[in-house]
Parts: structure tokens; sequence; C-alpha cells
């Protein structure tokens, strides 16, 4: 199990290091400097300024010292934000994206779980055809259909909920619905699978035919089992909410870090990009190794493996 | 933990039944060092949290700000102010003569580079200062006693009163910004002089206020604090403030317009802002130093059609570019009315035509109105055989790009002045990176510098009138039309006055309980 | 195969209606008597007519070529993208299968490394990087998308590896790049290409998803995206712009979807089913 663990954990860091070096590169690698787009500076202050962020010096030192500045936690000033550092930004935004992400992560699981048990338990009925067309539109509709349509009618026609913003919990609402819509359809899917398939074992079997309730034998024979596929996916799951919650915030105007990480984008601020890029792929990764973890309490055959 | 503070602010806020007014400011600020500042979204809040020696009051007029009076010497060079003795900065330190010395230094420091530092050149020594010829010592700004302020011009300049109220002439604490350097800007940090003191700033979320207790005029500042909330997107704007969560807004789409006015008449405020929307060429580079290139992408726009059509709150179209509204002044230039024909013949004779079209790209801002009209002159253009790609950034990136003079031919805009000179400086050679385009023009520039020496104001205009023509007949720019704003504000809000500046101070709104 | 396309009347609407969307994207522009970028000055902002039958956009562009348009910007951008993570996926997933051992081990373990990621930030800091255009769009869409195709080709490949054919080529001789080329990978081809077009969905959400940021085609070039973004900011006076194009995209996704499923279920791949759906987001 540490074993297990500790290869885990190894791998997490050579992929972030990975991610860490593929953006500093790549960052360097575009075209114009960062000051750029800045008023132009006279010799002397611009030579202060690139020696304060290091650019002077050879990319490897660059590397290299922004590597160190990175172990520190330090992620630098922002280009563009002149009156904060990355890391304030970062430390703004993460709270309201992560909020919504496992807002909208808790919704899809419940949605879909149980949705898919329904429709597992009477598969190619006309419920679990209703449902499976459901969750195929579900699918089908991008958070940028879905978010314009919830906003003219729960916050602009019927006033329910506020068209943006966060001041309250009732902000969230909207976005993380709206987030959750497509994942609740593929959990629901999954689920619905595994469910049917989990239905067939010998001990379910069984179990149906001693005449236990439906309730019982969903709760103590069929999920345990069923929900393994859903527990494994978690991960990739969490990695695609983060990014699309970049639209949701987009959206409803909420100061995440997808947002900044968008702004930041459409106004080339290479280090605030850089640093949510950073944060996002630890966050993800930090993410699945838990998920790993559940998954290997849950399955003993990882245990010893 | 951030999270659960503006939910205890507004929680605090609901419970105390304090009046905080919400906002919707048209964008992101990148900064609130007054020194630094680029964007009027910036102006906005900085003109609530600080006081220049001049102001605006409720209907943009300028007025005694924190200086209580002032004298003009006969010549016209001498300016004096007198500060008012009771004036106090939100730490309780008083506001001293010496904190304006410390502040135009600043602003003129190279190191600080301030992009709009031009605004103050007709201060003597202050080119010289602000191209680091000279120390910021040499600046003829000096503190006669804590409360006597005089400053000494390079040139006559009767508009001085009215250029010293954008932020580049407002104060900042020499004792707070020489103690923590560039983090005085911090909330938490910044100490002012204006109505209210920067309360929270959380990028892309808002900007918040609260009054300032030790404001000189506090007695009669009525609201307890002020949201800016960064709406850069309109419709989403519009959306927040039709469901209730914004009590002000700056543009809505115009789609709109009969549906407001017929069913919430007494939200709706438009009205024309003193501005001028133009095309810039950049004419160092090649098409566009070619005059002949230029003349004939102007004589194929039609503004009637991009102001009666394609925008439709009643913008005024523009030949010129001091803007039509400004008053005592009647511009002379040439009009380019839409002459297919002879752009056509232009573009031949400059080497165009159906063989080898010119083919140019065209910038302009992210947002619908711009788009629309961005899409439409490329229409236009592609009537007479350009073929025009359209490229799209947004505001900062935008203007960014213009100021490094990374563009052919680009959407600009400028407004703010009853002064033909601060649109005409625009096309001087001196001016710096906000001349985009770097046009350059020895009789533009000697006019201007001329008009510039002129103290009689008649005088003055006629060779502004002049220096106008002169640059139009080369087409450095293409002057479109003057913007009309349209804001949406709830009728509980009291002290709202609508003025062709679009100036609209906090200290005298107020909210119905 | 076919079954599975046609068999039951809800795949056969499916699949008409992606002929339909496919010819109209093709054809329809050339049909039309706008083009995507004329300004029709009389009829700015108007609701569908006779003459402009999905009605005109703010400038006054009629919105059906400009719908059609965008679907072939957007269609095109999906296949060229699918194209660039066959050329990744599959020799990756068929030299992974072939060599097996711990070069298997690895290549599929970064594989699994990369699904733990963000993608779409990366394709953003690229377009952000290196400007906005239409080729970097599906190259790095493309380069994103190639993970379960590698994964299929490597399970096609472990069967394929030990088949007659395969074991007389290595004994005569026939080196290992010789035997994945000639071999190997022509034989995963079939369901390789029909995994392949799953990819299509994802790449034509990723896209959409990046215009409605501003980050994708610029005016006045057009994309599903472009328009949905647009009809977005003017839904409520100008609904038409919103439905249209909106209503075009899902139900092109919409379709893809039931035909992937079949497909799937075809060709019996089960989890990256859902792992498909959801990276489109």
């Amino acid at each position: 199990m540490s074993r297990y663990l500790l290869r885990r954990l190894a791998f997490a860091i050579v992929t972030l290091l990975a991610v860490v070096t593929v953006t500093f590169f790549l960052v360097r690698l575009a075209p114009g400097g960062p000051f750029d787009g800045e008023r132009r500076l006279p010799p002397d202050v611009e030579a202060n300024l690139r020696a304060a962020y290091d650019l002077d010096q050879p990319v490897v030192v660059q590397y290299g010292r922004y590597l160190a500045r990175l172990a520190r936690g330090d992620l630098g000033p922002s280009f563009r934000q002149k009156d904060f550092s990355v890391n304030e930004l970062i430390a703004m935004g993460l709270p309201i994206s992560v909020g919504i992400g496992l807002a909208a992560l808790s919704l899809a699981l419940l949605l879909g779980v149980a949705g898919g048990t329904f429709a597992g338990l009477s598969r190619d009925g006309p419920r679990d055809r209703m449902l499976v067309l459901g969750a195929t539109l579900g699918l089908a509709l991008p958070p940028i259909v879905v978010a314009p349509v919830l906003v003219l009618v729960f916050a602009v026609t019927l006033g329910w909920f506020p068209a943006g913003g966060y001041a309250t919990a009732k902000h969230f609402v909207l976005p993380a619905v709206t987030l959750a819509l497509p994942y609740a359809a593929a959990f629901m899917r999954l689920t619905r699978g595994s469910v049917a398939e989990v239905l067939q074992r010998p001990h379910v079997v069984t179990a149906r035919a001693k005449g236990l309730g439906p309730l019982r034998l969903v709760t103590r024979h069929v999920l345990p089992s069923a929900l393994m596929p859903v527990v494994s996916f978690l991960g990739p799951a969490a990695a695609a909410l983060l990014a699309g919650s970049m639209v949701i915030e987009e959206v409803f105007s909420l100061p995440g870090l997808g947002r900044y990480f968008v702004q930041g984008a459409l106004n080339r601020d290479y280090t605030l990009v850089t640093g949510a890029v950073i944060v996002y792929a630890a966050l993800v990764l930090a993410f699945n190794l838990l998920v790993d973890l559940g998954y290997a309490r849950l399955d003993p055959r990882i245990r010893h493996a | 933990m951030r999270l659960g503070l503006p939910l205890l602010v507004a929680l605090v806020t609901m419970v105390a039944g304090a009046a905080e007014l919400r906002i919707g400011n048209g964008g992101e600020p990148l900064t609130l060092d007054p020194h630094r500042y680029n964007l009027n979204l910036e102006e906005k809040i900085l003109a609530d949290l600080f006081e220049g020696l001049t102001a605006h009051d409720a209907e943009g007029h300028i007025v005694p700000g924190a200086a209580e009076s002032w004298t003009t010497s006969v010549d016209g060079l001498t300016w004096t102010f007198r500060l008012r003795k009771d004036a106090r900065w939100s730490d309780g330190e008083p506001v001293t003569a010496a904190d304006f010395v410390f502040s135009f230094r600043r602003l003129l420091d190279p190191a600080t580079a301030a992009s709009l530092a031009y605004f103050l050149y007709a201060i003597e020594g202050a080119a010289d200062v602000n191209a680091g010829r000279t120390p910021a010592e040499a600046l003829a700004v000096r503190a006669l006693d804590p409360h006597v302020l005089e400053i000494r011009l390079a040139a006559p300049f009767p508009f001085f009163a009215e250029r010293l109220i954008y932020p580049t002439g407002y104060p900042v604490p020499a004792h707070v910004v020489q103690k923590l350097g560039d983090d005085w800007v911090k909330a938490g940090n910044m100490v002012t002089n204006g109505a209210f003191v920067l309360a929270e700033w959380q990028p892309q979320g808002f900007v918040r206020a609260r009054k300032n207790p030790r404001f000189r005029d506090a007695a009669n500042v009525r609201l307890d604090a002020v949201a800016y909330y960064p709406t850069a997107d309109r419709s989403a704007a519009y959306n927040r403030y039709r469901s209730g969560e914004l009590d002000i807004i700056g543009d809505f789409p115009p789609g709109e317009i009969a549906w407001l006015e017929r069913e919430m008449p007494e939200h709706v405020h438009i009205s024309p802002l003193l501005s001028i929307m133009y095309l810039v060429f950049n004419v160092a580079e090649p098409p566009f130093d070619d005059a002949r290139v230029r003349r004939a992408l102007s004589l194929a726009i039609d503004r009637q059609l991009i102001t009666g059509r394609v925008l439709e709150s009643g913008e005024v179209p523009s030949h010129s570019f001091v803007p039509p509204m400004v008053e005592n002044y009647t511009s002379e230039v040439a009009p380019r009315t839409v002459d297919t024909e002879a752009a056509r013949a232009l573009l031949a004779e400059a080497g165009y035509g159906d063989e080898n079209p010119l083919r140019i790209t065209l910038r302009y801002i992210a947002g619908a109105d711009s788009k629309k009209v961005q899409v439409a002159i490329a229409a236009m253009w592609s009537a007479i055989g350009v073929e025009t790609a359209l490229h799209h950034a947004e505001l900062n990136a935008h203007f960014a790009e213009l100021r490094q003079g990374n563009f052919q031919v680009a959407q600009a805009g400028w407004f703010g002045e009853n002064n033909p000179e601060h649109y005409l400086e625009l096309l001087m050679s001196t001016t710096g990176d906000v001349n985009y385009g770097r046009f350059a023009n020895a009789d533009v520039d000697a006019l201007m510098a001329k008009a510039k020496q002129t103290a009689a104001l008649e005088a003055r205009l006629a060779l502004l009138r002049q220096a106008e023509a002169a640059a139009l007949e080369i087409d450095p720019v293409v002057p479109l039309y003057a913007v009309t704003i349209r804001s949406l504000v709830n009728p509980r809000i009291t002290g709202w006055r609508t003025n062709a500046r679009n100036t609209h101070p906090a200290r005298y709104l107020d909210i119905q309980r | 195969m076919r079954e599975a396309l046609l068999g039951s009347p809800l795949a056969r609407v499916c699949c008409a209606v992606l002929a339909l969307v496919a010819l109209a994207a093709v054809i329809g522009p050339w049909l039309s008597p706008w083009a995507f970028d004329a300004v029709d000055w009389d009829a700015i902002d108007v609701a569908p007519s006779a003459a402009h039958w999905f009605g005109t956009d703010g400038v006054g562009r009629d919105l059906l070529v400009r719908t059609l348009t965008g679907a072939r910007v957007s269609i095109a951008i999906a296949i060229a993208a699918t194209l660039v993570s066959c050329l990744i996926g599959i020799p990756w997933g068929a030299t992974a299968g072939y060599l097996g051992g711990p070069t298997d081990m690895t290549m599929m373990r970064v594989v699994d490394g990369l699904y733990a990621l963000p993608f779409i930030l990366l394709v953003i800091l690229l377009v952000v990087l290196f400007g906005r255009n239409i080729v970097l769009l599906f190259v790095a869409l493309g380069a994103v998308s190639w993970l379960d195709l590698a994964r299929i080709v490597r399970g096609q490949t472990l069967a394929a590896k030990n088949e007659a054919y395969v074991e007389a080529a290595r004994a005569m001789g026939v080196g290992t790049p010789g035997i994945l080329a000639r071999h190997i990978v022509p034989n995963v081809m079939g369901p390789a290409m029909v995994y392949a077009t799953l990819t299509v969905p994802g790449v034509i959400i990723a896209e959409s998803f990046l215009s409605f940021l501003g980050l994708g085609v610029q005016e006045p070039q057009t994309s599903w995206g472009v328009l949905i973004a647009d009809g977005a900011r003017e839904m409520r006076s100008s609904p038409w712009q919103l439905i249209f194009p909106a209503s075009m995209l899902a139900m092109t996704l919409f379709a893809l979807s039931v035909l992937a499923d079949r497909l799937r279920d075809a060709l019996d791949v089960r989890r990256p089913s859902a792992r498909q759906a959801l990276r489109r987001a």
C-alpha cells in the first residue's frame, strides 16, 4: 500500500515537473518579450526590470531560478495586474473555482448515480430509454448553450437566482448546475452500465431470488461494486470540470481561477497564465492521487499488487 | 477564507442598512495607482478615491477640488493654488503642497513609466524631466508654504484647470508612498484624500471603496460604500442590472432601447458623450505611409450608414477629429464624403487594383458595438477592392499593441475634455505612444506649438483649427462618430445628472431608503 | 458496423441529420445568394424572413450562410484535428502494443499521466503565445485528443501481433518498423478510424469553447462557437441569432454522440466512452 502510494506520488511529481518545464519554455518561445505592450521604457529602467525578473540571464539559469522560486511557492509578479502578485491572484480565485467545482461534482454524482441506478435497474424499459436519451442530450448541449439559456430563464425572467457575481450561496446555484449537467449525464451512463452488469452477477441474482427488497438490494449488493468505475472516473472528471469552470466563470462573472486564466491569456499576462496552468495541474494531480487512494481502499486487488 | 469576507461584508451591509452603491464599471482596472492609470474605467474609480486641485461637480463642470482657489499671472504662465487648510489624508495627515510637489515629480519620473505623463507637459520642465534629460527637481512646481502651490507653465494654457482633473494630476501621500513603495496601492495600505477610500479589491470580482470619514466634505457624502464591478460584457451587465444586482450600468445592448423606454423609462439615460471614435493608421509603415492609400480608405467609409443603421442610439457622425460637441470651436476640416470612384482611383495610383489587391489587418476592441462597426467598415472597404482581415483583442491588450505601434489600422477613441487641444495633441510628434500611428508632420507640429504659445483664446483656437485641417488633409486618422452613452440608473439613486463628460462622482449620489 | 449505424430508427435519423448538415455545410454557401461576409444594409438585425431564412446578424449579414460557413469551419477543424490525433495516437499505440514489456509500460504510463491534465489550458496557452490561426488551432486540438486512440490501437495491436502473418514476417527477418508499418498499422486501421470519429464531437465542443472565449477564429470568418457567443449576447432582442446556430450545434453533437454510442457498443470498447464525453468540456 505505502509502496503503491509512493510510486503514485513520484509519478505525480514527475508529471507536474514536466508541465512546469513545458509551460516555462513555451512561454519563452513566444514571439516578443513579456514587457512588450508596456510603454517603451527608458533603457536603464527596462534593464532594471529585466534584471528584477531574471530576464538578463541565460534561459537555463532563468529556469533554475524559476524552479527554486516555485519550490518556495512563489509564482512571481503579474505582468498586467500591476498591483498584485500571481500568488495573491490565485489565492483569491482558487477558493471560488474549487467551491464551484466541488458543488458541481457533488451534484453531478448525486444526479448521475441516482439516475443511473434507476435506469440500470429497468434496463431497456421505457424509463431507461427516456433517461438515456436525456443523458445523451445533456452531453450534447455544451455549457456555452446551456448557461445563457439558464440565465435568461431563471435569473432574468423568473428572478429566482442572481445572473452573476458571487456574494451569497444563491449566486453559486446556476453556475454549479450548468457545470454539473454534462457530468451528471456521464456519471449516469457509467452507473447504468455497471449496475446492469452487476445485476447479472451470481450473488446478486441469489440475493434477489431470496426476496431481498429492491432498496436493500441496491444499497447492499449492487452499488458497492457498481460504483467502482464511477470512482475511477472521478479523476479525469475533475480535470475536465476545472476546465469547464472557465466558461462558467466567464458567463457568470465569477472571479475564479478560470477567469483569471482566460483574462490573463487575453491580456498576455504570461506569469499569471503560467502560474494558473501549474496550479491547475497540481490540483488535478492531487485529486487523482486521492481518487487512486480511495480506489485502492475499495479494491483489494490493487492493495496487494 | 477570501470567500468568507465578502459574504460577511454583504451581511453586515444588509443588517446595518448601510448604503452601498453597486456600479457596473465596464471592465477590470489594471492599476489603481493614479499616476500609472491608462483607462477611463480606472479614472472613474480614482475620481472617487482622490481629489486633484480641481474636480468635477455632479454635472461635469470644473470646480475647486483640493485647491479652494487659484490665481493666474497676467502672462498666463504662473498658476498659484491655495490649498484647503482642513484637507486631510484618510490616515489623518494633512494634505500639503509638498504632497503635490512629490506627486507631480513622481508622475514625470521616467521610472514611473506613466503612459499619460504628457497630460502635464504644459508645466515648465515637464517634458525634459519625463525624458530623463533633467532631474525631477527641475520641474517648475514649488510649495511656497504648506498650503500654497505654485506651478509655472512653459507656455500659456487656458485649459490648465481642466487638465488638472485627471488622475495624472492627483496627489499621492508622500509619507506612505516613500515608506511602502509600490505596495502603497494595495487595499489596506492605500491612503487617499477623496470622498472614499479603497476597502477591498478582488480582481475580476469587484473594487469596493468605503466612505472616507476624514474627507473634507464628508458631512455631505451620503453613501457608505461604492462597489465597482468589472462588467466587460454588456449583456451580462444588463442581466445583472435587470435582476437587481447592479444599481448603475454604463452600457447595455442597444436592441433593448425600445423595450426599456416603453417598460421602464425612468431607468434609461441616453446622452451624447464628448468624444471621438476614429480609425488610426500606422503611418510609420507601408502601406499606410502612403497618404493616397489612407485617403482612399477614408473616402470609402459611409459614416451615415454606421451611425444610422449599424449603431442604433443616435451617435453623431463626425468628419472632424475634435468632437463636434466641443464648445467655441468649429472645425474647418474638409469632409471626406463617400466617393468610391475617387477611392479606387487613388488606390490604383498607389499601385493597388484587382490584380494586386490591398490586404490589411484592422484591429479592434472586443465588444459588440465595435465589432459591428469594424465589420461594416471592412465591408465598405471590400467595395473598393480592399481585403480586410479583422483582429480583435481585449481593451487592455488592444491599446498595449497600439502604444507599441504594432498594428496597421486600428480602432481608437478619445474623450473627456471641452478643449480641442486634448484631441489634437494626439497628432503631435512629441506626444509619445498615444500618438499610436506615429504621425509626425512638421507643419502640424509648428501650428500646434504656435497655438500653445498663444494666450489669446480666439487666436489660439484659430491656430488649432488650422492645425487640425492641415493634419486631416493627409488623413492620419479617420474620424468616425461621437459616442452615445446608454446608462441605466435605478430610480432609487438620487443625484445623477446626465452630462457630456459622463462623469458622476459618487460623493454626489445617494440611495433612497 | 452497418448494423450499428443503421440498425435502429434513431440511428438512421441521426445518420440522416449528419449527412444533411454535412451536405448543407459543403454546398449551402455556394447556393446562397449572400456571401458569408456580405452586408445587407437594408436588413440589419432582422428576424427570419423570405430573403434571410435565419434572419441577419447585427451588421446585416445573412445568418443562414454564416451558420453554414461556421459549420464548415467547425467541422473542418474537427476533421483536421482528428487526423492529427491519428498521426500521433496510432503509431504510439501500435509501438507500445507491439514492443510490449517495459516500453509498453512507460508509453502507457505517459498516456495515463496526460489523462490527468486539463488540456484545454495548454491549447489556450498555445493559441495565446503563437497567435490565433486555424492551423495552430487544429494542430493543438489534435495534439491533445490522441490519448483514447492510442489505447484502442494498443489493444488491437496486442491482438494482432500474434497473428500468423506477423509471425511469418518476423521469421523472414522484417524489422520492427517494417512490421509496424506494413502489417500492424494497416490491420488496426479499420477500428482505429472508426474510433477516431468519436473524437470529432469533442473537438467541435472544444473549438466552440475557445471561440466563445474569444480565442478562436477571427472575424469575418466564423464558426459555431463564435456565432453562439454573439447570439448569446443578443438573445433577448434577437433570439434567432442564438437559436439557429445553437440548435445546429446541439443537433449535430446529439447525432454524433448517439452514433458514437452505437459504434462503441459494436466495437465493445468500454471505459473511454464517458471519458471521451467528459474531455470535451
